[in-house]
Parts: C-alpha cells; sequence; structure tokens
C-alpha cells in the first residue's frame, strides 16, 4: 500500500530528463574538447568553443547535476519524512518549468547571451527564471518535511536544507545587474568587487550544489544499498556545521595572485585548508561504515559507485585544498590541471554518486528490476576509465605547461613563447578528448540498461524484496 | 598588541569555543541515543 | 532542539553560511574600488571599446584567455606590468578568466599595430602558426548599430558624445573589438616604467657562425614573417635590408622595439635569439 502512498510519477520524470541534460552536457563536452585540437571544427558564429564550453558547463551543473538534485531529493525527502510530498501539483510545475530553464538557458548561450560568468552566464530573464524553479522546489521540500511522520531527521535532510538555503543566497546575490535589453544586462558589481563577488558564488555553487547535495544522496543510498546504517550520525552533524561554516569562507582561492585584496586571499587559503577536516569526515564516516561490508564492492554494483565516488571527493578535497595554497597555485594555475581537478569532482565523485542513486531509483519507481548488472559494470569500468583518463592527461599537461611558462634562460629572458608552450599541449589534449569518448560511452551503456530495463525488466513485486539493493 | 589583533584574536578563540561547544554537545552521553537514533529509523522506512 | 526542528535548522544553517559571506565578500566593499586604489589615468570606455567588450564577452574569448596579470617574475616579463584594482573599475562584469588556453590579454593594448590584429582575427593560424584560435573574420561582416551602443553607454554612465555615436555607424565588429583589445591595459603607463636597457658592449657572438644564421632564419619564420613577410619585402612592417645598419642597431631594434611605431620589444626572448636573428638578417638573404 506504500506504493499509492509515495508521489513516484515526479521522480521517474526528473530522473528522465536529467539524464536526457546529462547526455548533452557530455556530448558537448567531447565537441569542445575536439575543438580544442582542431580549430577548424568551430563554426561561426554559434558553434565555436567560446559559446559551446558555457553549454557543456551549465548542462552539466544544472540540467544533469540538479536534474539528479531534483529527482533525488523529491524521492529521499518522502521516504525519510514517510509521507507523500507536500504539493504533486507544485512539483509538476518544477519540472516543466525545469526544462523550459534549461532550453532557454540553451538556446540564449548558443545565441550569445551570455553574462560571461563562469557557471552563471545566463542572461538575466533566465536568472528570474531559475530564482522561480529554486522557490518551489524549496517549498515543496521544506513543507514535506514540516508535515513528516518521523519525528527524526535524518542527517541527508540537513544537507538537503542547507542546499536550498545556500543556493538561493549565491544565486541571488551574483546575479544582481543592471539591464540594458531582455539579453543584455550589466553586471551591479565592477572590476575587483565583481570578481570578488563572483568567485564567491562560483566556488560555493561547488559547495552547496555539487557537495552538499551528493553528500545528502550518498547518506542517503549507501546504508539504504548495504542494508547497515552509517557508522556515526553524530560525526556527520559535526562535518555538516564545519562544512557549512568554512565553505563560504573561501571562494577568493580562486582569486590568488590578483588584485583581490591580500587578506581575503589569506583567509580563502586557511580555510580551504581546514575544509579538509569536514570533507575527510564524511569519506571517513563513509568508509567506517562499510566495516565488515567490504566484501559488497565484489558483489554490489551499487557500493562499488558510491564508494569509489565518496573516495573521488576525497582526492578532490585534497587536492582542492592543495591548490588553493599560494605557492601552488602561483605555479599551476590557468593551466590545464585546473580542468583536471574539476573534472575529478564532476565526471568521478558527482556522476558516480548520480549513477548510484539512479541505478537505486529506477527498479523502485518503475518497479523492474535492473535488466543487466554486467552492463552495469562495463559502464563502471567505462566512466572511472575515461576520467582517470581525462583527468591524469590534463594533470600531465599542466605541470607541464607550467614548467614551461616559469622556464628561464641564465639571463632572465624566457626560455619559451607562449605559443611554444601551447604546442606542447596538443598531445595530451587529443588524449583527453580519447578519455571523454570512453566516458560517453559509458553513458551510452547506461542508458540503453535503464531503457531495457523500462522496456524488458523483471517486474518486481513488491518494493520491499529489494530494500537492500542487491539485484 | 593593537586593538585590531586583540578583536582578530577574539573572534578566533569564539570560533574555536563555538566548535568545541557543539563537539561537547554532540558526543555528550546525554544524547548519545537521541544522536544516533535516526541513522537506524532511515533504514526502516520502507 | 534543531535535530528535530527544520524551521531553526534553516535558520541556523543561514546564519553559519552568512558568517564567512559577510566577512569575506559584504565587508570588502569598503575597501576595494574606493579612493584608496583609485588610479587618476584610468578612463572609462569610448562607446566603440565598451561595444568591443561586449563582442569579447557574447563569443566568450574569456574561455581561452585570462585578464589579469600576477605579480610573478615568469610572468611579469612575459606579459608586462602586474594587474592594479584601480584599472578595472570601469569592467562590468570583469573579465579575469580562469583559463590561459592563449596567452593573458591583460597588457596586450598598444603590442601590436591594428593591422596585425585585422589579420591575425581573421586567420589567427596566418599569425600565430600552429595555435588552435578559430577564425573571426566574420565579425567584419556586422555592422554597429550606433543606438543600441547609446543606450549600453547611458546604463554604464560612461561619457560620449552625438559625434562619438554617430561615427559608429559604418563601423563594424571586428573594428570595436579591436578598438577594444588597443585599450587593454594601457591606460597605465608601464611600459616606460619598465624601461628595458642594454647593459654592455654590444658584440656579435655568432659573427660568420652558419648555424646561428639558420636558427636565426628559424626565429625570423616564427616571430618576424608576419609582419614583414617571408622574403623580408615587408607587409604590415617595413621590408627589411639588413645591410642597411649595423649590426648593434639591428640588435637594438629587436631587442627593445619601437614602441611608437608598432614593433613590440623581443627582449624577452633573450640576448642570443636576437643575434641569432640578427645575423641572419644581415647574412642570410
Amino acid at each position: 500500500m506504500e506504493k499509492t502512498e509515495y508521489n513516484y510519477d515526479i521522480v521517474r520524470s526528473f530522473v528522465n530528463w536529467s539524464i536526457v541534460w546529462g547526455v548533452v552536457a557530455v556530448l558537448v563536452g567531447v565537441i569542445v574538447s575536439f575543438q580544442m585540437v582542431e580549430p577548424g571544427l568551430n563554426f561561426a558564429p554559434y558553434l565555436t568553443f567560446g559559446r559551446l564550453r558555457p553549454i557543456h558547463t551549465n548542462a552539466g551543473i544544472y540540467g544533469w547535476g540538479v536534474g539528479v538534485i531534483f529527482a533525488t531529493f523529491l524521492y529521499i525527502v518522502q521516504r525519510l519524512c514517510k509521507t507523500r510530498l507536500w504539493s504533486d501539483g507544485l512539483a509538476k510545475f518544477q519540472l516543466w518549468f525545469f526544462n523550459a530553464t534549461i532550453i532557454a538557458s540553451a538556446v540564449t548561450l548558443l545565441l550569445g547571451y551570455t553574462t560571461s560568468k563562469e557557471y552563471h552566464e545566463m542572461e538575466w530573464p533566465i536568472d528570474v527564471m531559475v530564482v522561480i524553479l529554486w522557490v518551489a522546489f524549496a517549498v515543496n521540500i521544506i513543507m514535506t518535511i514540516i508535515k513528516r511522520r518521523e519525528e527524526h531527521m535524518y542527517i541527508s535532510l540537513w544537507y538537503m536544507m542547507a542546499s536550498l538555503i545556500g543556493v538561493a543566497i549565491l544565486y541571488l546575490t551574483n546575479s544582481a545587474a543592471m539591464p540594458v535589453s531582455l539579453f543584455k544586462s550589466y553586471s551591479a558589481y565592477a572590476g575587483t568587487n565583481d570578481a570578488n563577488v563572483h568567485w564567491w558564488f562560483a566556488h560555493n555553487a561547488v559547495a552547496m550544489a555539487l557537495t552538499a547535495p551528493p553528500l545528502a544522496m550518498f547518506y542517503y543510498f549507501l546504508p539504504k544499498s548495504t542494508g547497515v546504517p552509517i557508522y556515526s550520525h553524530r560525526l556527520s552533524i559535526i562535518a555538516f556545521w564545519s562544512l557549512i561554516f568554512m565553505y563560504l569562507w573561501t571562494g577568493a582561492h580562486h582569486l590568488l595572485w590578483t588584485p583581490v585584496p591580500d587578506w581575503i586571499q589569506t583567509l580563502a587559503m586557511a580555510f580551504s585548508v581546514m575544509l579538509i577536516a569536514p570533507s575527510w569526515g564524511s569519506v571517513f564516516n563513509g568508509y567506517l561504515s562499510m566495516g565488515g561490508q567490504w566484501h559488497q564492492m565484489r558483489e554490489n554494483y551499487l557500493v562499488k559507485f558510491l564508494i569509489v565516488g565518496i573516495t573521488f571527493y576525497g582526492m578532490q578535497t585534497l587536492q582542492g585544498p592543495m591548490q588553493a595554497v599560494r605557492t601552488f597555485s602561483a605555479f599551476i594555475h590557468y593551466t590545464d590541471w585546473i580542468p583536471a581537478h574539476i573534472h575529478m569532482g564532476t565526471m568521478g565523485w558527482v556522476s558516480m554518486i548520480s549513477f548510484a542513486s539512479i541505478y537505486f531509483l529506477i527498479p523502485r519507481v518503475y518497479g523492474r528490476q535492473l535488466y543487466s548488472i554486467p552492463l552495469a559494470n562495463l559502464q563502471f569500468w567505462l566512466i572511472l576509465v575515461g576520467q582517470l583518463i581525462w583527468s591524469f592527461s590534463l594533470w600531465i599537461a599542466g605541470v607541464l605547461q607550467a614548467g614551461m611558462w616559469n622556464a628561464m634562460n641564465p639571463d632572465g629572458s624566457l626560455t619559451y613563447t607562449f605559443l611554444e608552450t601551447m604546442v606542447e599541449m596538443y598531445p595530451y589534449w587529443w588524449v583527453r578528448a580519447g578519455g571523454g569518448l570512453i566516458y560517453f560511452a559509458g553513458i551510452l551503456v547506461f542508458i540503453y540498461n535503464l531503457y531495457m530495463t523500462v522496456q524488458k525488466g523483471e517486474s518486481v513485486p513488491s518494493a520491499a524484496a529489494f530494500a537492500e539493493g542487491r539485484a | 598588541m593593537d586593538l585590531a589583533s586583540i578583536l582578530y584574536l577574539g573572534v578566533t578563540i569564539g570560533l574555536f569555543a563555538v566548535f568545541a561547544l557543539i563537539v561537547i554537545r554532540t558526543y555528550s552521553k546525554k544524547r548519545k541515543e537521541r544522536g544516533e537514533i535516526a541513522k537506524y529509523r532511515m533504514l526502516d522506512d520502507d | 532542539m534543531w535535530e528535530k526542528k527544520p524551521v531553526l535548522l534553516l535558520i541556523m544553517a543561514t546564519g553559519a553560511i552568512l558568517v564567512g559571506t559577510i566577512i569575506t565578500m559584504v565587508l570588502p566593499f569598503a575597501w576595494v574600488n574606493t579612493e584608496a586604489d583609485r588610479i587618476e589615468s584610468v578612463t572609462p570606455y569610448t562607446a566603440l571599446q565598451q561595444e568591443g567588450r561586449d563582442i569579447y564577452i557574447r563569443d566568450g574569448c574569456n574561455n581561452c584567455h585570462t585578464q589579469t596579470v600576477r605579480p610573478l617574475v615568469a610572468e611579469v616579463i612575459r606579459y608586462g606590468d602586474y594587474s592594479k584594482s584601480g584599472e578595472f573599475v570601469y569592467d562590468r562584469p570583469f573579465l579575469w578568466g580562469s583559463k590561459r588556453t592563449g596567452p593573458d590579454l591583460a597588457r596586450l593594448g598598444g603590442k601590436y599595430p591594428d593591422e596585425w590584429h585585422y589579420k591575425h582575427m581573421e586567420s589567427p593560424r596566418a599569425m600565430v602558426p600552429k595555435t588552435n584560435m578559430p577564425d573571426y573574420g566574420w565579425l567584419a561582416d556586422n555592422q554597429l548599430n550606433p543606438q543600441k551602443i547609446k543606450r549600453k553607454m547611458d546604463v554604464l554612465g560612461f561619457p560620449y558624445t552625438d559625434d562619438e555615436i554617430k561615427a559608429l555607424a559604418g563601423k563594424n565588429e571586428m573594428d570595436a573589438i579591436i578598438a577594444y583589445m588597443q585599450k587593454l591595459g594601457s591606460d597605465i603607463p608601464w611600459r616606460e616604467a619598465v624601461e628595458i636597457t642594454i647593459v654592455g658592449d654590444l658584440q656579435n657572438p655568432f659573427k660568420g657562425d652558419a648555424a646561428a644564421v639558420s636558427a636565426g632564419k628559424l626565429l625570423y619564420m616564427e616571430n618576424c614573417a608576419q609582419c614583414h613577410a617571408e622574403d623580408l619585402s615587408g607587409d604590415i612592417g617595413p621590408e627589411l635590408d639588413g645591410a642597411n645598419y649595423d649590426e648593434a642597431e639591428l640588435f637594438e631594434l629587436i631587442y627593445l622595439g619601437i614602441p611608437d611605431g608598432g614593433m613590440p620589444p623581443y627582449s624577452k626572448l633573450g640576448a642570443q635569439k636576437v643575434w641569432q636573428m640578427v645575423n641572419y638578417l644581415q647574412e642570410g638573404q
């Protein structure tokens, strides 16, 4: 009877649409990676690297990332609160408005309507749409939590609520602009102020959209998949407060050595290093939850995705603070090392957790057993190998280029011209494009597997039979 | 030490105190059961 | 307590988020872009430059080019004086970027003559072999819309004259973006401040060395041929005939450049490479 109680329709729709936008994000990513090695692949004015790259990043963050957040949060909130969604109608509106917003973003970016601010390129009318969308989502989640039938709030709900508030504050503040027309506006802040506000936004968008939500998913789907509770709920609470407090100080580590005042840079550097503690609080909590359960890494594909995902998070949150230190930033910033770092987080951490979440959800919301576990394992290896090739090629490239930029002759002149350092990048960019293709193949396997599950999967008599997620 | 340094030091110590209080509160014996119950409850929502 | 009260938890989470936000993001407004970091010689963009800047934004140039030089030795040698906060007070939005697929452009203004930019934008590979920059020749096909630009200037509150707006008619997007690039980083007199000097006597270390001549030829093809033509017959820059100069004069011209004449200095290549080019120009023909 539980089945009729929860709204799974909306979860199904958001899963499907988030995958659609995920494919767009990866496909455009592959295209721009080839444009970097072969400039002839730019077709002016619309299909050039400069216009496509924001579509890649925004489709990835807002289409795939936020799409999965919508799908999983709307599921998790109902289960953890043991009650149906507060408003089905609002959720339905949210679904269609979400797709309208993403389509409007893609079209306007292609036409060149952009603010140029990274991960916030969309012009002001789309900012308005995003705000409406987020409010609809937040109201529904918060009201569902308020009317919950389970007194205790599990840690996933904490992270969800922080994310709702955080994204709202960040997005609104960074949207402030003076409109010239429907498609053009100028930032309300100028120069150094604009830079500081923007990277406060951009770094914390990573915190509130690409860290807190995947943590909420991880904390929910890991125990659900293994069948044993997380190691420590109290540790997750300490990590929670530390994380959301410290993250907001660190935006300026993207601006080391720029004209932003030194004291802001120093604070950003210090807090970035301190952030290792709450980040690894969650990583350890995940690992320790596996005590006595490590055999499930072999037996349960969901656990494999989740634990490798949290491992990527651990690596990401060690590498990030390292890059936030002035001396290391001086060497590595502006090189290909940086995209390598970002993609370890997005392709590794966020997407691994998202794939696991979707694999967990599909049998439950469609009532069908997964079509093929071997295919899920194949996808796991394709995306793991694809991502590692992607990042390692560019880490090497970044160190190489940084070394060449800094190389000097005994007489104090530069050893290499800029072009000489760029030409050295081509082989690595080719390898990176190859890594992207392998990753894309993994996504195609994923979609095929899900499609076959929905079409041909054995029907599941009751969701309870799958409670442990060991299909 | 000038006023600003004392102020900075005060804020820093204050923050550490808040952190210590959160840890002490969360890990107090009194709250052990209440603090951990949610992780068991979430498993029987199916 | 808040473990069971979602509204209280939301309020506390908001508080936790706001502390760092207020200190590192709100507070700096009290110091940044105030009189303290103001630079007298920095002026707002003209209508043409601002439109060029908007085209730079529209086509996402900031995805590959940064606009801030860090105070690091190799970086200052490569690009020029490090960036100052006061240089950016008219930048809405900021365009510092985060990735240098192409070089930093913060000190691009005045480095090359306009003609170099027109040829480079038309076909980057003609001027910079093996670059991966796409062609932007199509910008020249798009005429500017003076009324729209006037409106932008009003919103920004930048000064302009009616003649300036009228003069935009007949100009195209290529004119605008090049006008913008020529303004970049040139509001402060950093070139004069750097003042490259040559120390010691100018002695040709490669006199009669055939290997140096062929090395010089390669360097010429990479660095000079785009403006002076592969056969030295001249194009954007004048025809070159090494015989007209003595070797010390030639070295000085290449090493220091002609700042007012559109010839960039090649001191950053180092004395050795410049001497190789001198030997090529004098003996390689």
